[in-house]
């Protein structure tokens, strides 16, 4: 298979995937009893006024007729109105996406080369102290609640010995640079974890390869067949793992932002599902799954460029 | 061996405090101010002792997670090897396609998104939690099902006419045990990180309920006066995934070898 027709296929699938998610999400909602009329005409719900605010939002249509709008609103960035404030979904998500955008690329500006790098060191070292440590700690880190550990590294380090910003209420991310640092010690633990460990297996195969012996057999130099020869190999693998990680960083970030108080997109989500604003956390699930979706799509593609014999349809 | 120790002696303090905890609890406690230096740990956010919510605060976090595991299990692995023993490829598609679509959204939002559509509740918890991680069951089951039914050894029980139930529940059941063995660890530490991570975002538990992760949640506000009540809860949710890694890792290590 060429890698166009590769791409078509995948895609495709892609978007068989967004369409789903999305279809699920609306008829969830549509499942629950009450709908937004019932919501917005709040303590004294008389029947008169809530027929009349069901015409007026136009909830009185079928509900396929809805769906139909709905669907063709998303791509002009059309998510409905918010039940609580009225105002555009869209304008929730627009507040929102700044620093959660700027958490997820900067987490995942630092996990690569990080994580390339334990990963190459326990493996150029394999079974010494180095290892046998950075192993153990990647074992024992993997998974574990972000939460627990943000509070602990808040308690001491934001409080008892006060180096560094306990929350980053009221500060611009950007000019402050030092509140960022918890929130992102505590989303790149996991993922630099399970990366690592990844590059590490993939090293220690590659170290141990034919090819490898026969590039030291014609006398190249240990670190060109360390980064040149090996490293790429020991790659592939990861490829995929950082696109799963995205999943975790998407996780992450709800809870990173809710320690931390970061107005992101995590924040907007439990606040609009704490007041039950429904058509904010329908257009929250819609940006969430299109973003996993596109990524792992171009991880797909990515890890199909590098080794095309493979078959990596999910 | 030491690893193992340490292991163990991390899930052995939060799993003696969440299963015995409750028993040391008594009936009547007296409410005083929030965050003051009574007790152990202090007072929390409403008064209540903080170490007599930590007592009773381990059990639902540990037995939501088992049974959720329990339940995924129970769903998945029949799933999966239905998928992969049938013989209509129909059949296969319909019942392995739509887990795509599951596995396409981050966890935590489809459990917030249940979660938020089905109102609060330990069952939601537990449900949900069973959802999230029944894709990854079922497709894990099929995988090794797979595998096993194109073995000779069952080749030729299915020549030698033996049952269905012979051949499909006890020799398949059995050789998938090890596979599905290994993978429990992994199951459990992602059920105890979601339904933890879940509750401290509220989702699926009362507001005042006596949970390490909601205590951890709601006592934020006295960090600086009653710091223990925050970090202990804390910590034992830390140690008891630290505990459960260590422990499967080297029990997986010692099964490979």
């Amino acid at each position: 298979m060429t890698l166009a027709s590769y791409t078509v296929r995948r895609a495709a699938l892609g978007l068989v995937q967004v369409l789903a998610v999305v279809t699920l999400v609306f008829f969830l909602v549509e499942a629950l009893p009450g709908d937004a009329a019932v919501a917005l005409a709040g303590d004294n719900p008389d029947p008169a006024r809530i027929a009349q605010i069901r015409a007026a939002m136009g909830l009185d249509r079928p509900t396929l007729e809805r769906y139909a709008e709905w669907l063709l609103g998303l791509p002009q960035l059309d998510f409905g109105v918010s039940l609580v404030s009225g105002r555009p979904v869209a304008d929730f998500l627009f507040g929102g996406i700044g620093p959660t955008v700027a958490l997820a690329a900067l987490t995942l500006a630092l996990l690569v080369p990080i994580s390339v790098l334990v990963g190459v060191l326990a493996a150029v070292r394999e079974g010494s102290l180095l290892d046998r440590a950075l192993t153990s700690v990647s074992v024992a880190l993997h998974s574990i609640p972000e939460f627990a550990l943000a509070v602990v590294l808040i308690a001491v380090f934001g409080v008892q010995l006060a180096w560094l910003p306990p929350t980053a209420v009221g500060a611009d991310l950007f000019a402050q640079p030092a509140v960022l640092v918890l929130p992102l010690v505590v989303l790149l633990a996991r993922p630099i974890c399970s990366i690592s460990r990844l590059v590490r297996a993939g090293m220690v195969d590659a170290l141990a390869s034919d090819y490898v012996r026969h590039a030291r057999r014609l006398g190249i130099g240990e670190t060109r067949v360390r980064f040149a020869h090996a490293l790429p190999n020991a790659l592939a693998p990861a490829v995929q793992q950082v696109a799963r990680t995205t999943d975790w960083l998407l996780g992450g970030v709800i809870v990173v932002e809710a320690v931390f108080v970061i107005p992101g997109l995590g924040t907007v989500l439990v606040d609009s599902v704490a007041a039950r604003d429904l058509p904010v956390v329908q257009g929250l699930a819609v940006v969430f799954a299109v973003t996993t979706v596109a990524v792992n799509l171009l991880a797909d593609l990515v890890a199909f460029r590098l080794a095309p014999r493979a078959e990596v349809v999910a | 061996m030491k690893r193992a120790g340490i292991g163990g002696l991390l899930i052995a303090v939060p799993l003696a405090l969440a299963l015995l905890g409750p028993l040391f609890v008594p009936d009547e406690q007296k409410r005083g101010a929030p965050f003051m230096p009574q007790g152990l740990l202090g007072t929390d956010f409403v008064g209540r002792d903080a170490w007599y919510q930590v007592l009773a605060g381990g059990q639902t976090v540990v037995l939501v997670a088992l049974l959720a595991t329990v339940l995924s299990y129970l769903a998945g692995v029949p799933y999966g090897v239905l998928a992969a023993t049938t013989r209509l490829r129909l059949v296969d598609e319909v019942l392995m396609r739509p887990l795509d679509v599951l596995l396409a959204v981050p966890s935590l939002l489809v459990l917030i998104l249940v979660a938020a559509i089905a109102g609060p509740g330990l069952a939601v918890l537990v449900g949900v939690v069973t959802l999230v991680n029944f894709p990854d069951v079922a497709r894990l089951s099929r995988a090794t099902a797979l595998e096993i039914s194109g073995r000779p050894a069952l080749e030729a029980m299915r020549m030698q006419g033996e049952s269905w139930w012979q051949t499909s529940i006890v020799y398949t059941g059995r050789s998938m045990l090890r596979t599905l063995a290994a993978d429990v660890g992994v199951r459990l530490t992602s059920a105890l990180y979601l339904v933890a991570s879940a509750s401290f975002l509220g989702v699926g538990v009362r507001p005042d309920a006596a949970d390490w992760a909601v205590m951890v949640d709601r006592n934020r506000g006295g960090l600086f006066l009653q710091p223990l009540t925050v970090v202990v809860p804390a910590l034992l949710i830390v140690a008891l995934s630290v505990g459960l890694n260590l422990v499967f890792d080297r029990a997986l290590r010692k099964v490979r070898t």
